[in-house]
């Protein structure tokens, strides 16, 4: 089978920069340098042992069978015996060695490279899709997995079987040596030209499946709106045209190997033909032996195959060298946010200040200007504003998950930047608006905050927002797994963790962005309470979407178009008569269409 | 060996063996098949004579007196035929064995697409998607390999009774490593593939904590957490290393032995034939021959070991394959349709007395009893998981009613063809689903022939020509998940677009506007208005402006109807249909974009404000 690994014109490393990840790579592969060294001296064994076997039966018959010599016969047969032994025991220990050597490497590049995506700042996964940063990680380090099983060292043996053959051949008898040479160009311009069609018919196979897969998937996520409209006919029609087109793709790949295999088949045995033709002439002649022939019929192979190879594992050399070269470019991003030297841990509690602040995520297109406000310890702040003001950005700003492009966001006095992160995240916690959780147990979501904490302070942090008994009375408690993203959990449930999360680590201040649509009603009060008891005495920056929010806050900021609009509570700013009065109103108007007891304050019951 | 099997797919073991439906396919196939065997034979016997060629050259032409030139020309032109059949092999077996797969693919497309859609509410696409994807491409390499075992086997046949009878002792002991090969061929798969499993789930541990980390970066870093996941990360990686080490070293103990085992048949040619030389029993040639026969034999004795394990994955794949095929749909036309009327007031509706549950035991509709007159409009209103959306399913058909019966025009919908009643009834879902075409075929969707005045007329009463006409390439513009992606509102006008060309006597609008943003809902309500004028019209809806579209609203409760009236009626003297629109109105409440709603211009996002920006602090 040929290999089916395609690597598009993009992916292909151009001389200067394949050079660049080859040395690279070596200095990366430090620590395994002598591993690899042991099982490149290895290979260079095996291969010797591969081409022994037809030299030794040139030696039986030339000094045993042809001289009539009985004991020429056994050494022989007692030295291919040797050979194949130890070429048993020197090709286990190669495959051993190399994959200590490429799994440690891989081990350690995918340690490496998670590290550093992890120093690299919010931007920057702003910036990146989740999707390519994953298959980095994965498909594209698993990839080269195969290479390292056992590719790596068919490639090298490959090579060095068609120089040493050449070699051994030469020795043997250089006329016959010529003579397989006019043959051995036709299979490497075939094999060369078999790799760069059989590439590029993978590349068209690849897009026909794709294309086939898409229209699959729209017919079956999409067969009630068919059913709906009648359209079955009409949809597979469509589908089938492009299983039509996916066959016709691979009746092309079938096209370009049929030939190929075919003309390699004529070729070995053409090549056998004139060693007989030519070599029974020379042995007439006396210039070489039966034995030489016979050895050289055995040998073709030899150098016949591994070109094969070569050329099939070209595209897989190829596509490790490009995910090599997209994983040294996630290396050789700066990390964004970090730690000054000499940094300061923060104080207990303090104002968080914010002062003539400006942001922006791509230069040049300001998403904040000039925002200044203080907020005082203990004070709830609420952010409102149309979606896409910048309430969230200054509300992130505040916890420091990006530095503002100008002025400064304080605490306490003391600039975040010049704070040590680790004391940042103890005063300052993000609860977001969905609760993320991580695959494991609800303790373990809980110990991401405080890997520290002991079961008794992870029991009492659940207790202080009044949801311990809630986990309790799952059968597993605490040790319930969640399951991937959670999703033994409601929607509610992952909130009452994340909240949960927070009262942990026990911050001053505390920065919240307020869900925009229903949790689920079954524990839609009891997230309710959580999140008083967590805001409870302590500094709230609060990104309110409902007003049933805003009402509660001590003052309530509009921003809008990337500035501090109104500023003021909620009574001096109706008086205002501004935009926070136009939005009010405009929600006292919605309630007239379902007519309501509301509470005497005027806020809307809590559900 | 095989998949792993999900345990839903395997309880009821389906009747008819999975072979059955292979055979059945390669019946149809017959012809290429037999030739791909008949060149697979022609190839085998140019494969086998060489090492006989050889011996002769070497024993008649090299070491006697015959014509050097006649060998070596016979040789090469075995080579040739060698060449030709090779690819010619090559080519039937591998397009018989893509025929086979592409014509299942289709006939699956086509089972799967009419199943009823109680079927695919139980079904997980992705698996599905296997079905026709995975599991075809295991059933082709097996069908692949049919052919070209069939001669491989030949040839193994033919060189063993060549070999037997030129000198049987001597045929032992080279074939003697043979059936070791493979025998460590088949314990070298039963003992990888645990190991590569192992490997497998290690990797997806791993990606899982990779994939967790990014989506929940912002948690990450909002918890200075980095420390905690780099420890997962660690100890995921160094399990992967132990795993792929541990099925490094199945390999290393097999693979070479794989490789080496045929040499000792060499070895022991040589041995045992060496001295036979000498005492001149044997020529140099047929030493030659055994030799080269013995090598011929490692590929087809491997190859045969590879076929029996696909075949064991084929066989699985085959059997979900077949269980997707059997699977009868639950709703279907009826024996003898009948036609819907075709004069007089069309769309008068009539659900009497209707019961239904996805869970017989538990219903969601339960003496559910209403009549809607030709060319009027019922908003039906109701909390969430009251059943509004059931309603849909049971006009459409998706599903069937459990007791009492839907009527149009007085004909029940299990009397009609699923075809005219799908035509007779409309539907706007609340979310639309967009095909990858361009938008005049997404608009034509029932009438894939229909004009293009058509469309644009029906693109024009629902309010979307004006933007699709600003769209890159007009009507022709591509959408779906490759294509232009449009807004909610843009995405609802194209839905209603394609119901207005549909024209059916019956239309529902199932929650239409939920998904567009209250500001932009107004347009669509004029859309909608226009649509309903004279056409029998179900609206589903929360929002109140949306519900008095409709003549008359229903409020849906306990599975009946709870009451009935106008909006205002219901609004003043039903106290739970106020506690029902309260609640959509609280789910509602959201300060910036009630702002929106009340069209105050002053608070509306600018154009050109980055809506690109990620606004959400968490989640991600």
């Amino acid at each position: 089978m040929w290999s089916m690994t395609a690597v598009t014109d993009d992916d292909k490393l151009d001389r200067e920069t394949a050079k660049k990840v080859i040395r690279r790579s070596w200095q990366f592969a430090r620590p395994y340098r002598r591993t690899t060294q042991a099982a490149l001296v290895l290979v260079t064994f095996w291969t010797a042992t591969s081409l022994a076997g037809p030299v030794i039966v040139k030696y039986g018959i030339d000094e045993g069978l042809v001289k009539k010599n009985g004991h020429a016969l056994n050494m022989a047969v007692a030295a291919y015996v040797v050979t194949t032994i130890a070429a048993y025991f020197i090709a286990r220990l190669q495959f051993v060695y190399i994959n200590r050597a490429g799994e440690g490497f891989l081990r350690d590049l995918r340690v490496r490279v998670f590290d550093h995506l992890q120093r690299q700042g919010l931007s920057f996964f702003d910036r990146e899709k989740t999707g390519v940063l994953v298959s980095r990680m994965t498909a594209d380090i698993e990839s080269m997995g195969e290479l390292i099983q056992w590719g790596l060292l068919q490639f090298v043996s490959a090579g060095l079987l068609v120089v040493m053959s050449l070699a051994l051949l030469f020795t043997l008898s250089w006329e016959l040596t010529l003579l397989a040479m006019v043959v051995f160009p036709v299979i490497v311009v075939a094999s060369v030209r078999f790799q760069r069609d059989s590439n590029r018919v993978y590349l068209t196979v690849r897009e026909c499946i794709g294309n086939n897969l898409s229209a699959l998937q729209e017919g079956i996520s999409g067969v009630r709106v068919i059913q709906a409209f009648a359209r079955e006919d009409e949809q597979a029609r469509r589908f089938q045209e492009s299983n039509q087109a996916l066959f016709a793709s691979h009746m092309d790949s079938i096209k370009v190997s049929m030939w190929y295999f075919g003309l390699v088949e004529f070729c070995g045995i053409l090549a056998t033909a004139s060693m007989v033709g030519v070599g029974g002439y020379l042995v007439h002649r006396g210039s070489v032996s039966v034995g030489v022939v016979t050895a050289f019929v055995l040998l073709l192979g030899s150098l016949f195959d591994p070109v094969q190879q070569l050329s099939q594992l070209y595209n897989t050399v190829q596509s490790a060298g490009a995910s090599l070269q997209k994983l040294y470019g996630i290396l050789d991003t700066a990390p964004e946010v970090g730690e000054i030297a000499g940094a300061v841990d923060l104080p207990e509690v303090g104002e968080v200040e914010v002062h003539a602040v400006g942001f922006e995520y791509v230069p040049g297109r300001s998403v904040l200007h000039d925002v200044s406000i203080t907020v005082g310890i203990g004070e709830r702040l609420a952010l409102v504003g149309p979606t896409g003001a910048g309430k969230s950005t200054l509300a992130k700003l505040m916890a420091r998950l990006y530095d503002p492009t100008t002025g400064t966001v304080a605490f306490a006095g003391i600039d975040l930047r010049d704070a040590t992160l680790r004391s940042l995240r103890q005063r300052v916690v993000v609860v977001p608006q969905e609760g993320f959780l991580f695959s494991g147990t609800i303790r373990d979501n809980l110990a991401i905050a405080r890997p520290s904490a002991s079961d008794d302070e992870i029991a009492a942090a659940l207790a202080s927002i009044g949801v311990l008994d809630h986990f309790l009375a799952f059968p597993e408690g605490l040790d319930t797994e969640v399951r991937e993203r959670g999703s033994r959990l409601s929607a509610g449930e992952r909130q009452l963790v994340a909240l949960a999360r927070a009262a942990l680590v026990d911050p001053a201040v505390l920065v919240l962005d307020e869900a925009t649509s229903n949790l689920d009603p079954g524990t839609e009060a009891e997230v309710e309470h959580a999140l008083e008891s967590l805001m409870l005495d302590r500094t709230v920056i609060v990104v309110a979407h409902r007003l049933s929010t805003v009402r509660r806050a001590d003052r309530i900021a509009v921003v809008d178009h990337g500035g501090l609009l109104e500023l003021g509570s909620h009574d001096e700013l109706v008086a205002l008569g501004g935009k926070y009065a136009a939005l009010s109103a405009a929600w006292e108007r919605n309630q007239v269409a379902a007519p309501q007891p509301t509470a005497p304050d005027g806020s809307p019951p809590v559900r | 060996m095989g998949e792993v099997v999900e345990p839903a797919q395997v309880q009821p073991a389906p009747e008819r063996t999975p072979w059955r439906l292979l055979t059945d396919l390669l019946a149809q196939q017959q012809r290429g098949l037999i030739a791909g065997v008949v060149v697979g034979m022609c190839w085998a016997a140019a494969k086998v004579s060489i090492p006989r060629l050889i011996r002769n050259g070497i024993d008649r032409g090299i070491a006697g007196n015959e014509s050097l030139l006649k060998w070596s020309f016979i040789i090469g032109v075995v080579g040739v035929i060698a060449g030709i059949f090779t690819a010619w092999r090559r080519w039937l077996a591998f397009r018989e064995s893509r025929i086979t797969e592409s014509r299942l693919r289709e006939r699956l497309f086509n089972h799967i697409i009419r199943l009823n859609v109680g079927y695919h509410d139980r079904a997980q696409t992705g698996q599905l998607m296997s079905r026709a994807s995975s599991d075809l491409q295991q059933l082709q390499s097996f069908v692949v390999m049919i052919p070209l075992t069939i001669s491989n086997l030949f040839q193994v046949v033919a060189i063993l009774v060549l070999l037997l009878t030129s000198d049987p002792l001597l045929a032992l002991i080279a074939l003697a490593p043979l059936p070791l090969v493979n025998l460590s061929a088949r314990r070298f798969s039963s003992k990888i593939h645990p190991a590569v499993m192992a490997v497998q789930n290690r990797q997806a541990a791993l990606a899982t904590v990779v994939e967790e980390s990014i989506s929940g970066v912002r948690v990450v870093k909002g918890f200075g957490a980095e420390g905690v996941q780099a420890r997962k990360l660690l100890s995921e990686a160094d399990q992967i290393r132990s795993v792929s080490l541990e099925a490094a070293k199945i390999r290393s103990r097999f693979l070479p032995a794989i490789d080496i085992l045929p040499s000792l048949g060499l070895i022991g040619v040589l041995a045992v034939g060496g001295p036979r030389v000498l005492n001149g029993d044997m020529t140099i040639g047929q030493l030659v021959e055994f030799n080269s026969s013995v090598m011929l034999l490692i590929w087809p004795m491997r190859n045969i070991g590879m076929t029996l394990a696909t075949g064991q994955r084929a066989a699985v794949a085959l059997q979900r394959v077949q269980q997707v095929l059997s699977t009868e749909s639950t709703v279907t036309d009826p024996l003898r349709p009948l036609a819907l009327p075709v004069e007089g007031p069309l769309g008068a509706l009539v659900l009497r007395d209707v019961r239904f549950g996805y869970d017989p035991e538990r219903p969601v509709l339960d003496g559910f009893d209403v009549s809607i007159p030709a060319g009027t409009s019922v908003a039906i209103v109701g909390s969430t998981g009251s059943g509004k959306s059931t309603i849909t399913r049971l006009m459409l058909r998706f599903y069937d009613v459990q007791s009492g019966a839907i009527e149009i025009d007085g004909c029940d919908l299990r009397s009609l063809s699923l075809n005219d009643l799908r035509h007779a009834v409309g539907v706007v879902f609340e979310d639309t689903l967009l095909f990858h075409d361009t938008v005049a075929a997404n608009i034509a969707f029932s009438f894939p022939d229909a004009a293009q005045e058509r469309i644009v007329s029906a693109a024009r009463l629902a309010g979307a020509d004006e933007f699709i006409e600003h769209l890159p390439d007009g009507y022709a513009t591509l959408l779906g998940e490759r294509g232009y992606s449009l807004s909610g509102g843009q995405r609802q006008r194209i839905a209603i677009a394609r119901a207005i060309l549909a024209d059916p006597r019956v239309l529902i609008l199932d929650d239409a506007t939920s998904a567009v943003d209250p500001s932009k809902e107004h347009e669509i309500r004029e859309a909608m208005a226009t649509v309903m004028r004279n056409r029998t019209t179900i609206v589903i809806a929360h929002r109140p402006g949306t519900i008095a579209l409709a003549d008359t609203v229903l409020l849906l409760d306990g599975g009946r109807v709870a009451a009935q009236g106008t909006h205002d009626e219901l609004l003043t003297g039903n106290a739970r249909y106020r506690e029902v629109l309260a609640s959509f109105a609280e789910l509602e409440a959201v300060v910036d974009v009630d702002v929106e709603a009340d069209a105050d211009a002053t608070l509306i996002d600018q154009p050109g404000s980055d809506s690109s920006i990620p606004e959400p602090i968490g989640g991600g």
